[in-house]
């Protein structure tokens, strides 16, 4: 009893002495481990390769389902179960929503990564999704969304929604019923920013104030929000500042020097 | 030939109603709808109060920038209407509707010139500068404008907007139905396009109703069974289907008849052949006529 206490603490004590070895390791020597980071970065334009294997996916042309087969939902459901369709028949863990037909109208947001694996391992039932089957015996049981879902208001299927609401409907519909998963626009999409190496105009070594000017010249509303904020009207004491509990004016509202 | 008072009068009724026969002939109302226009069937079920359809309006058609962002929720606290800066308007209404968890939920109503298929303003403007066009977008034509805004006073959903600000060149301010954009190949208005659950869906009006009928067909528990815009003032180009009472989301209860049928046909058997005028001139001469006779007579009288 006493052995296998012992050994424990002597374990406990080793760890601690890497820990801290490994800390003093760290504090010592900077310039070596920060050589090390940018070594095990990636080389630039490099793709890891499931999201390369995501890009070419969404990029595929995948083809076109124009009858789909008459079947009650319940039935699709049973016979997918019976069939034994489940997660180990999924190819992608991970897609990219990133399609050409949506690109081509709106491009508003970043494309989606949606966890295909990940919901099929939640849900357990394939038929949530892929709700309808081609008419083709020949045709794919889970066929992909694009197969029937495409551009938009297309005349000769006038009850097919586009490939852009089929995704959102199904998405936001599940989400909001199971409570689960986000609903609104940022939770699955990313900000498509502007790339601003373009849009800024600055000299080479531009004063702070040009700086500030060149911002304001697009974000004229969040400048006048930023006047209305904390930061910059702050004039009492910094209370949670380390040797600046006690000391008051000074902020962006009473003596700060880069006031602009 | 003497025409005396009875005479006058027996010439003067037949001659009148001879002529609100005719003018009541002439005067038969016809819809002027286009045949085959184009339309936006608004599923209230699915909008998700995202306002997106906003912000592609105000850009496509190049509106001054909002008050506040498109993507600040408390706009939606307040009940607004279309504006000179906002061809289109999305409202939150709680209808008492709760959820499993027994939440409120809300519906989203997209509000716009509903383009209607006999539109009322179409029928006020006293110019000519409202028309309805072939694919179904009732367009303005700012050139024809004289600014007396009848078309507000005419139009039963107060849509139409002024530009009040602005004393020198106001404009009537209303949804164009994107009229450019739609005119051309596999146009869509800005809103429809970048809608991201397709609660508005574009295509022929008649498509729209089979769609939204099979859609009420499909799912008769989501839906009520009513197309708000199918037959409401002889049908509009924009339809609304809805899980809600229209009237609980804002929509007021409206007849079939379209509006111009009533005051068309008032103003066509009034004055067709210019009868009313007419008999008005004839009825003030034959007073005259009767009265100047009298005082000929009486001074003549007075004079032996």
């Amino acid at each position: 009893m006493m052995k296998t206490l012992d050994r424990a603490r002597t374990k406990r004590v080793a760890a601690l002495v890497l820990l801290a070895f490994a800390l003093v390791a760290r504090t010592a020597a900077p310039a070596p481990a920060a050589a090390k980071a940018e070594k095990l970065s990636p080389p630039q334009g490099w793709v890891a390769p499931d999201r390369q294997r995501a890009i070419e996916r969404a990029h595929e042309n995948v083809p076109f389902v124009s009858q789909v087969k008459d079947e009650c939902f319940v039935c699709r459901q049973q016979r997918l179960r019976n069939e034994g369709y489940g997660i180990d028949d999924i190819t992608d863990a991970c897609f990219l929503l990133d399609s050409p037909i949506i690109k081509k109208r709106s491009d508003q947001y970043m494309p989606v990564r949606f966890m295909h694996s990940k919901h099929a391992a939640a849900l357990n039932d394939c038929t949530v999704c892929h709700h309808l089957r081609p008419a083709d015996p020949q045709g794919k049981e889970t066929s992909r969304c694009v197969a029937c879902h495409r551009q938009a208001f297309d005349p000769r299927h006038p009850d097919r929604v586009g490939l852009k609401a089929a995704y959102h409907l199904r998405c936001i519909g599940c989400h909001e019923q199971m409570h689960k998963g986000p609903v609104d626009c940022l939770g699955c999409h990313d900000k498509n920013v502007p790339d601003h190496n373009r849009l800024v105009e600055l000299p080479d070594h531009p004063k702070p104030s040009q700086v500030t000017v060149e911002c304001l010249r697009c974000h004229k509303r969040q400048g006048r929000e930023m006047l209305k904020t904390a930061h910059w009207l702050w004039r009492g004491n910094s209370a949670y500042t380390m040797g600046r509990r006690k000391e008051v004016q000074s902020g962006k509202g009473t003596n700060a020097v880069n006031n602009f | 030939m003497r025409l005396n008072r009875r005479g006058f009068f027996k010439v003067v009724g037949a001659a009148g109603v001879a002529v609100a026969g005719t003018g009541q002939n002439a005067g038969a109302w016809h819809s002027k709808a286009p045949k085959d226009p184009y339309g936006c069937l608004v599923d209230l079920t699915r909008c998700i109060g995202c306002r997106k359809c906003e912000e592609a309006c105000n850009r496509v058609n190049r509106l001054p920038p909002p008050e506040l962002p498109f993507d600040d929720p408390t706009v939606l606290d307040t009940r607004r209407r279309p504006t000179d800066k906002a061809y289109t308007v999305v409202n939150r209404y709680y209808t008492g509707k709760l959820d499993e968890r027994s939440k409120l939920v809300p519906t989203f109503v997209k509000i716009q010139c509903m383009h209607c298929q006999d539109p009322a303003c179409v029928s006020a403007c006293i110019v000519g500068a409202l028309t309805k066009k072939e694919n179904g977008a009732v367009h303005y034509d700012v050139g024809k404008c004289i600014g007396c805004r009848y078309c507000m006073v005419a139009c039963p959903f107060e849509i139409p907007a002024y530009e009040y600000y602005d004393p020198i060149t106001p404009r009537v301010m209303k949804c164009t139905f994107c009229y450019e954009r739609i005119s051309k190949q596999g146009g869509l208005p800005g809103c429809a396009e970048i809608c991201p659950v397709e609660a508005l869906t574009f295509g022929k009006r008649s498509t729209l109703l089979e769609v939204a009928r099979k859609r009420i067909k499909q799912d008769p528990a989501r839906y009520l069974d009513h197309i708000y815009g199918e037959k409401e003032l002889g049908g509009t180009s924009w339809m609304y289907i809805s899980g809600e009472p229209f009237e609980s989301v804002g929509f007021r209860p409206l007849p079939a008849e379209p509006i111009p049928r009533l005051t068309e046909t008032i103003q066509h058997s009034l004055f067709s052949y210019l009868w009313s005028p007419a008999l008005l001139f004839a009825l003030l001469g034959g007073l005259m006529w009767s009265t100047h006779k009298k005082q000929n007579t009486s001074e003549k009288g007075g004079e032996s």
